[in-house]
């Protein structure tokens, strides 16, 4: 028999380390924010005591202001916005459109060009960057000024090489698989073009798949460093992350960089709050490869 | 309207030919069922016929148009599929309508022609919902009320009862026969039951490896099969095969006997045999009648099994060479295993085959 | 007769695929091939002067290593000079390799690493230091980053699985610091890193009363690269709690029911029941992990820039650092053709791991 506080304190122990392990994962987080409230001589202070986890002292946004009078923060998340948001759409439209391709249409050629893409799975982006930085810097453009050479500071430089990528090419090819094909010949059948099964009859029930591809290459661009650290060279097109670079110096004070660092991570966290169950679905799904 | 004739069809997936020279022609407004086991072809026909897959060789013919390489859209027809295929994101009116959206039928016309669909079907008060809202038998009228808007001259069901429960079938099965006759239309009907082949067919068509083993109505079929596959695939309980030997024969006649069978002269209508051959003699469960004294019976064998299933009797018998004979007796009488039975039946309901080979078609 | 064209789309296929596979084309497969490619050259991101082709010429300046062996000084009578404290002394390198032909292979080769044996001096020595110590570290920080974080995440994974009233808050919490910017992460933690005012050892101070000493966590080269790993597993580790997670969801409960019965303490129905479920699982999360490892620079550029001593360079870092900061672009493209090969010899690994046992 087991007795009701035997199984009581087992509760109980079950949620302390939980609780615990929790700490270690939110307790930085929430350090960063709180201190980005806090002027500086109060927050060195802070951090000998719990005080530094807690909205305590002389709290305001005056580290914000601050950290806005010391880089152009607006532009920065401006372009964040821009090729983060453009990418995105970009990558679902076009990999939804191959993946459709593959798996519906029979074409000749279509199997060895499923399995180039799919190999370009085992090649991290790290491995290319390099070239990739040559390339790009070579490339013309044909932009409002006429053409011009290389594609060094701009938007598209950032945007184009990730319009497309085997992993969400492979995640719409999963999940279209497991559509039953007769909606596709019934709608053949309707006489729907290719063009209007893929719009009206796929896309519409491409939703799961549609919300994972989004969260895993908005997480992706979002977030990225190496390359935009290597291709921007002017504030005009300098995403957030790279705009980090204004609060590298020695003595930048800590409560204005974590004001930016606040400024650039809330935004996401409250995406991810308000859709965990998606964001975490989309980690998962990406588990199903290999 | 349409005729369709299909002459010398095959279908190859790579060296395997799945379809192996099928002619059949159907008249205008004929129902048409193509029946066999699973993996016969059958399906492959129908998709075939529908533009779904390519024609390796042959002649496919809707109307006299030679349409092999036509898409499906152009060939006039329309599709039941087995899992429904109803769009899930689309309304039952988006459905019916998807045909005559694509086409870019005008509006008013599209609704009178939604509306009709759905009174001959009887489902106009479910024309705003929703496929998940909707029972597996009401989704299944949506799908044939989708190919009743499209007025096709052929209409072709894949299986369309299979994924419904057995009272549900019934049901269907009857409600598709009436449409039958209330719009008058060609239609070709896959199944592998042969119960549903028998009730809705004018002529059917039974399939087996790729090849038509037999066309024609389906009475024809019950009593004038033509091989051993036809004979044993139509009709439930299956045609029992007892071996018998060949101990004489005249031009149209075999006399046959075994351990168990008096000798008894049957009419050789399938195969010519001659004396002295091994061959089954195919018995129909319903033509076995029980008697009450042994020794005036032609069949005897030891009961092993009874069923009571009311309106009939089906019993197992072990012959004396241990073939197992089903026989389905009318009355109700009451039988008790291991005892000794014998039977006598209608010799000219007999049926004699070979016993080489599958007793199917080859080529 | 051959077959119709009916159900084939030639034109329509290319169409639709086309633009996904020559973005793809462009901006992976042929950067790739140029890694090879320029790795051969001289080729510079801007140079007036025509690029040349210079054969294995790059590989063989970054991956030459030998050992040598040294012997000591010894005066006109054969004995080993000592210095005062008695150390024995030897001919340095650069000397020998310019004055004794057995030793001219060496010339521009330094010492990486030595040891005594006997009376003479084993010595590791490279021609491209700085490579070498990169590749040290990002082994290192793959083979240890690869197991612990696995680790973590698998005991993670275990406790929110558990079937508890708001466990999914504690999941949604764990998982947390994946969404958040590997570059904010770093620079978060360079002040809780930081060796005066720093969160860590105020904490630590304050826990112990002042019996813990501060340290420069970044700014110690034995703790440099320790205190970027504790960091890189702190920010990653819910994400391969997550994939355990739904490998763990993939084992049937009956089973679990089935051991229960079958009276098997916690301890073996995970012997015996979970860990021959999450085989599979198990490959695939420390190849990912080896994966996101060998990438390993957002945190040197934003932590330590390869510093103290070089104690934290990384490969990726290296890459970057000649590529795009010396605009040496062969240099960069050499060590992003030693990272592919590494990374397709842990694919490798893996299509072996999880190779089809019925054949």
């Amino acid at each position: 028999m087991i007795s009701h506080d035997n199984h009581g304190l087992r509760l109980a122990v079950r949620y302390a380390v939980l609780v615990l392990v929790a700490i270690i994962f939110v307790f930085p987080l929430l350090f960063m924010v709180m201190s980005s409230l806090k002027p500086d001589h109060q927050l060195l202070v802070d951090t000998g005591s719990l005080r530094a986890f807690l909205p305590v002292g002389d709290i305001s946004f005056d580290n914000y202001a601050a950290a806005f009078q010391r880089a152009p923060i607006s532009t920065f998340v401006i372009n964040s916005v821009i090729v983060t948001g453009v990418t995105v759409m970009l990558s679902l439209a076009i990999c939804s459109l191959s993946a459709f391709s593959f798996v519906f249409l029979r074409w000749s050629g279509r199997n060895l060009l499923l399995s180039i893409l799919l190999a370009t799975l085992i090649v991290p982006f790290e491995t290319i960057a390099i070239p990739l930085l040559l390339l790009v810097s070579k490339l013309p453009w044909l932009g409002l000024d006429g053409l011009e050479q290389g594609w060094l500071n701009s938007y598209h430089v950032q945007i184009l090489p990730f319009a497309a990528d085997a992993l969400t090419i492979f995640l719409f090819v999963q999940y279209f698989k497991d559509l039953p094909s007769e909606l596709v010949e019934a709608a053949r059948v309707e006489g729907a073009s290719w063009f209007q099964i893929y719009l009206k009859i796929i896309m519409p029930l491409a939703g799961p798949v549609v919300a994972t591809a989004a969260i895993l290459r908005f997480l992706f661009m979002y977030n990225q460093y190496l390359w935009p650290l290597m291709v921007v060279q002017s504030d005009e097109y300098r995403p957030v992350m790279v705009g980090l670079q204004y609060f590298f110096q020695l003595d930048t004070p800590w409560g204005e960089v974590m004001a930016y660092l606040s400024l650039i991570t809330i935004p996401v966290l409250g995406f991810y709050l308000m859709l965990q169950r998606a964001f975490i679905a989309s980690i998962a799904s990406t588990g199903v490869k290999g | 309207m349409a005729t369709l004739s299909m002459s010398g069809l095959t279908k190859r997936f790579g060296d395997i030919e799945v379809i192996r020279g099928v002619d059949i022609d159907i008249a205008d407004g004929e129902f048409v069922v193509f029946v066999g086991p699973s993996g016969c072809g059958k399906s492959t026909l129908l998709r075939m016929i529908a533009g779904l897959e390519d024609i390796s060789g042959g002649e496919l013919r809707i109307d006299d148009h030679l349409v092999n390489d036509m898409q499906p859209r152009d060939r006039g027809i329309a599709m039941v599929f087995q899992t429904y295929a109803i769009f899930p994101h689309m309304s039952v009116r988006e459905n019916l309508g998807f045909g005559l959206t694509i086409a870019k039928v005008p509006k008013a016309e599209k609704e009178q022609r939604v509306m009709q669909a759905a009174r001959i079907l009887q489902m106009e008060h479910l024309l705003d919902r929703r496929p998940s809202q909707l029972s597996g038998g009401q989704r299944q009228r949506v799908a044939i009320g989708r190919a009743i808007v499209r007025e096709p001259s052929v209409f072709l069901f894949d299986e369309p009862l299979s994924n419904l429960d057995a009272a549900l079938r019934m049901d269907m099965r009857m409600e598709i026969g009436k449409l039958h006759e209330q719009l008058g239309a060609t239609m070709i009907y896959v199944t592998h039951d042969q119960v549903e082949a028998m009730t809705l067919a004018d002529r059917i068509v039974v399939i087996k490896d790729g090849i038509v083993q037999q066309v024609g109505a389906p009475m024809e079929l019950y009593h004038q099969p033509a091989n051993r596959f036809v004979a044993g695939f139509i009709g439930s309980p299956s045609m029992n095969f007892l071996p018998v030997e060949v101990q004489s024969v005249d031009h149209d006649s075999a006399l046959v006997a075994s351990t168990s069978l008096d000798a008894v002269r049957v009419p050789m209508r399938v195969e010519p045999l001659k004396s002295g051959d091994q061959a089954l003699l195919g018995l129909r469960p319903q033509y076995l009648v029980p008697t009450n004294e042994q020794d005036a019976g032609q069949l005897h064998g030891t009961l092993s099994l009874v069923e009571r299933l009311g309106s009939e009797t089906v019993v197992d018998v072990n012959t004396r060479e241990n073939t197992r004979l089903v026989a389905a007796i009318a009355d109700d009488r009451t039988f008790e295993t291991g005892t000794e039975i014998a039977f006598t039946f209608d010799p000219n309901r007999a049926h004699l085959f070979s016993a080489a080979g599958d007793g199917a078609l080859n080529k | 007769m051959a077959d119709s064209k009916l159900t084939r789309s030639n034109r329509t296929g290319w169409l639709m695929s086309l633009p996904g596979f020559t973005l793809v084309a462009l901006f992976i497969i042929v950067p790739f091939f140029f890694a090879f490619g320029l790795s051969m050259t001289n080729q510079r991101l801007v140079s007036p002067n025509p690029t040349k082709y210079v054969g294995l010429e790059n590989y063989r300046q970054m991956l030459d290593i030998a050992l040598v062996t040294l012997q000591p000084e010894r005066d006109a009578s054969g004995t080993v000079i000592r210095d005062d404290e008695g150390t024995i002394q030897y001919p340095r390198l650069r000397r020998l390799s310019r004055s004794d032909p057995a030793f001219e292979r060496y010339k521009g080769m330094r010492e990486w690493f030595g040891w005594q044996s006997g009376e003479s001096h084993k010595a590791v020595v490279v021609r491209d230091p700085l490579f070498w110590i990169a590749l040290r570290n990002t082994l290192l920080f793959v083979l240890v980053v690869a197991p612990v974080q696995g680790g973590i995440a698998l005991g993670l994974a275990l406790l929110v699985n558990q079937k508890l009233r708001g466990i999914n808050a504690f999941r949604t919490i764990y998982f947390m610091p994946v969404v958040v910017s590997i570059v904010v992460v770093s620079l978060l933690w360079r002040f809780i890193y930081d060796g005066n005012d720093g969160l860590l050892n105020n904490l630590l101070d304050t826990l112990s009363f002042g019996a813990i000493p501060g340290v420069d966590w970044l700014g110690n080269p034995s703790t440099a690269l320790g205190a970027i790993m504790a960091m890189s597993i702190w920010q990653a580790v819910g994400f391969h709690m997550v994939i355990w997670l739904s490998g763990l969801q993939t084992i049937s409960p009956t089973l679990y029911e089935a051991a229960d019965i079958e009276g098997a303490s916690k301890w073996q129905a995970f012997r015996y029941v979970t860990w021959p479920g999450l085989r599979n699982t198990a490959v695939l999360v420390i190849i990912v992990i080896t994966m996101q490892a060998f990438a390993l620079f957002a945190q040197i550029d934003v932590m330590t820039n390869g510093g103290p001593l070089d104690s934290t360079q990384s490969l990726v870092f290296q890459a970057v650092e000649r590529g795009y900061g010396k605009q040496d672009i062969s240099g960069g493209s050499v060590i992003s053709v030693v990272l592919f090969v590494l990374v397709l010899a842990i694919s490798l690994v893996q299509r072996w791991l999880t190779r089809d046992r019925q054949n």
